[in-house]
């Protein structure tokens, strides 16, 4: 049997058997992938999985319309296993209300929880990382002087439209009221400009910091083409490094720059 | 006698105008797109694919000020500002981006006649570019548009003799302008234009005009918009989007009055200060989209607000995409009248 049939099969069988109301999965449209919600079994055979599904469907539990037919079951990569664990450890998603049909590299693990989830991760998957690629591109962006980095970002801002897609696409970003929207203050400017956008992208990749799983959702949604996994792949990489921490793997952590330890390095403190 | 261009010259042509004062807006190879931007010297234009922007931005900026004012003591001192509008030209937009300036045309000179889109579409000679390949994401000819449509362009490119040249067709008296001032780079010449691409039609605009008005409660709305993640990628990219936001931002001695591009998919759009939404979810907003572009504008314009271009669904995160989504109003459409 084919990966794709085990998926589709348990898909079906887990809404006939009531573990869930919705299946959350990925369709082919052409070439692209786009997220499939079913409710009726014998729509399964629509499900497809292929390295192209790269969208991170863990989004959609923070939507209002698909939390009210929870609980919902999620095909799920390992990029979005650690948002629904990341979500599970801020509160945002609690076990019963989530079913997880586990697949990894051209293996499908079966239907999981959350608790199963996290194991899974730990065993199978803990050493997830950027690419050797993003990791090439980071250094040389970090052997760069502020100088030289700020005019590259500067550049890739000037595209920025202020679409905002980049935070619709990343399940870490689930403020009610996100901090552009705030206007007393006036935080950021709304203005699609220079200073304007480079707050932006650069509050959004600090408030995601210790957070984001580098799934590269905000990246794959850019309209504009802007390298957003630069950005917060080094912010990811400098958590990783000094914090030792990598998001997405305990329900139970606390979040990294949310909270202090009697144990943190205070050696900076002069 | 016809005027023609080497089809690998056409940077010669935007260095002659360049020349004469224009600023020259073309598409240009960026990284792994294509993109309409300020031409430099010396950059290959590049027609491959049709740009990942539309042309708006260059008629209605993404922000733009609007209005000055300080505040000295207590006095309030407004200052005009003056639209920036360089004479320009945009070479090689494709037909479904210069349509779209029809609707901008109508939309911007409503009821209240914008002078800051006005002073730039006066100052701007549209190129067209008749487009010899589309993807299955065109759908202009399903919006009453096609691949060589002359709608809202002032002269336009064709390729000829298998793609080795252009024809260039002045079409307006600003077309004629521009054909004269480009000088040396236009050859006098024959050449034999090439068929522009084929796109089939992928669905009934006038069945979903028609359906939209009976069906303003239908369940088909939560159900096309369950994947829509309420972001703007689809507004922004859209050559006929035209909503916009007015922010004031400043100090408290002198601010400026901003103009920037809005978006119906977010819920923050219709939301009220008291917290109630008229448009309470993706639903509601996704009718909104719809609607407006295939109902209101055709009851108030007497044209469709879509040009069929396809951004939409090339760029949604989601692969949502607007021609798919007519698509299954036109069967939802057909499905009621068999009852």
């Amino acid at each position: 049997m084919q990966m794709i049939d085990a998926i589709r099969a348990d898909a079906a069988k887990v809404l006939q058997e009531g573990r869930a109301k919705l299946v959350i999965g990925y369709r082919a449209r052409g070439g692209h992938r786009g997220p499939v919600f079913l409710s009726d079994p014998a729509g399964a055979a629509a499900l497809v999985y292929d390295d192209a599904c790269k969208q991170n469907l863990a989004v959609y539990l923070r939507k209002p319309e698909v939390r009210a037919r929870m609980p919902v079951a999620v095909v799920a990569p390992p990029a979005v296993m650690r948002s629904l664990v990341l979500l599970a450890a801020e509160a945002q998603l609690k076990g019963p209300e989530v079913v997880v049909l586990a697949v990894g590299d051209g293996v499908y693990h079966g239907v999981l929880d959350l608790a199963g989830v996290e194991a899974l991760l730990k065993e199978k998957y803990a050493g997830l990382a950027p690419s050797p690629d993003l990791l090439r591109r980071i250094e040389e962006l970090a052997a760069m002087t502020p100088e030289q980095r700020a005019a590259f970002w500067t550049a890739e801002f000037a595209k920025c439209t202020r679409c905002y897609a980049c935070r619709a696409a990343c399940p870490g970003c689930y403020c009610s009221r996100c901090i552009v929207e705030k206007n007393m203050p006036q935080w950021i400017s709304t203005a699609a400009a220079e200073h304007g956008n480079y707050a932006w992208n650069v509050i959004r990749a600090f408030h995601l910091a210790g957070r984001c799983t580098l799934c590269g959702a905000c990246e794959a949604a850019c309209p504009q083409g802007i390298p957003l996994m630069l950005l917060n792949g080094m912010l990811a990489e400098d958590v990783a490094r000094q914090f030792g921490a990598k998001p997405g793997y305990d329900r139970e952590a606390k979040p990294v720059i949310g909270s202090w330890n009697p144990d943190d390095d205070q050696g900076f403190i002069r | 006698m016809m005027k023609v261009i080497d089809a690998n010259k056409l940077s010669d042509l935007a260095a002659a105008l360049a020349a004469k004062g224009y600023r020259v807006v073309a598409p240009v190879r960026d990284a792994d797109a294509v993109r309409l931007k300020e031409w430099r010297p010396g950059q290959a234009i590049d027609t491959s694919a049709i740009s990942i922007n539309s042309a708006k931005e260059f008629f209605f900026p993404r922000t733009e000020t609007i209005g000055r004012y300080a505040l000295e003591g207590s006095e309030f001192k407004p200052e005009e500002v003056e639209p920036q509008a360089p004479r320009t030209v945009l070479l090689g937009v494709r037909p479904c981006d210069a349509a779209g300036l029809a609707v901008l045309d109508a939309l911007f000179n409503w009821e209240y006649k914008d002078a800051f889109y006005n002073a730039r579409r006066a100052a701007t000679t549209v190129v067209a570019l008749v487009c010899r390949t589309a993807d299955e994401q065109c759908f202009c000819t399903s919006v009453g548009g096609a691949p060589d449509s002359v709608l809202g362009a002032d002269a336009v490119l064709r390729s000829a003799d298998g793609g080795a040249r252009f024809i260039l067709e002045p079409l307006s008296d600003k077309g004629k302008s521009l054909a004269a001032d480009a000088g040396a780079a236009l050859a006098e010449g024959k050449a034999a234009a090439d068929p522009p691409a084929e796109v089939p039609v992928r669905f009934d605009s006038k069945a979903v005009t028609a359906w939209c008005g009976e069906n303003f409660e239908s369940p088909l709305w939560r159900e096309v918009s369950l994947a829509c993640l309420g972001c703007g990628a689809c507004t922004h990219a859209c050559i006929t989007c035209h909503c916009f936001d007015i922010q004031d931002e400043g100090t408290r001695r002198e601010a400026v009055r901003l103009r920037n591009w809005d978006t119906c998919g977010l819920a923050l759009f219709t939301l009220h200060s008291a917290g109630h939404n008229p448009r309470p979810d993706q639903a509601a907003r996704w009718r909104q989209r719809v609607m407006h572009k295939f109902r209101y504008f055709v009851e108030r314009f007497g044209r469709l607000a879509c040009t069929g271009c396809g951004r939409c669904g090339r760029l949604c995160p989601a692969a949502l995409a607007l021609s798919d989504v007519c698509r299954e109003i036109e069967d939802a459409s057909k499905a009621a009248a068999k009852k």
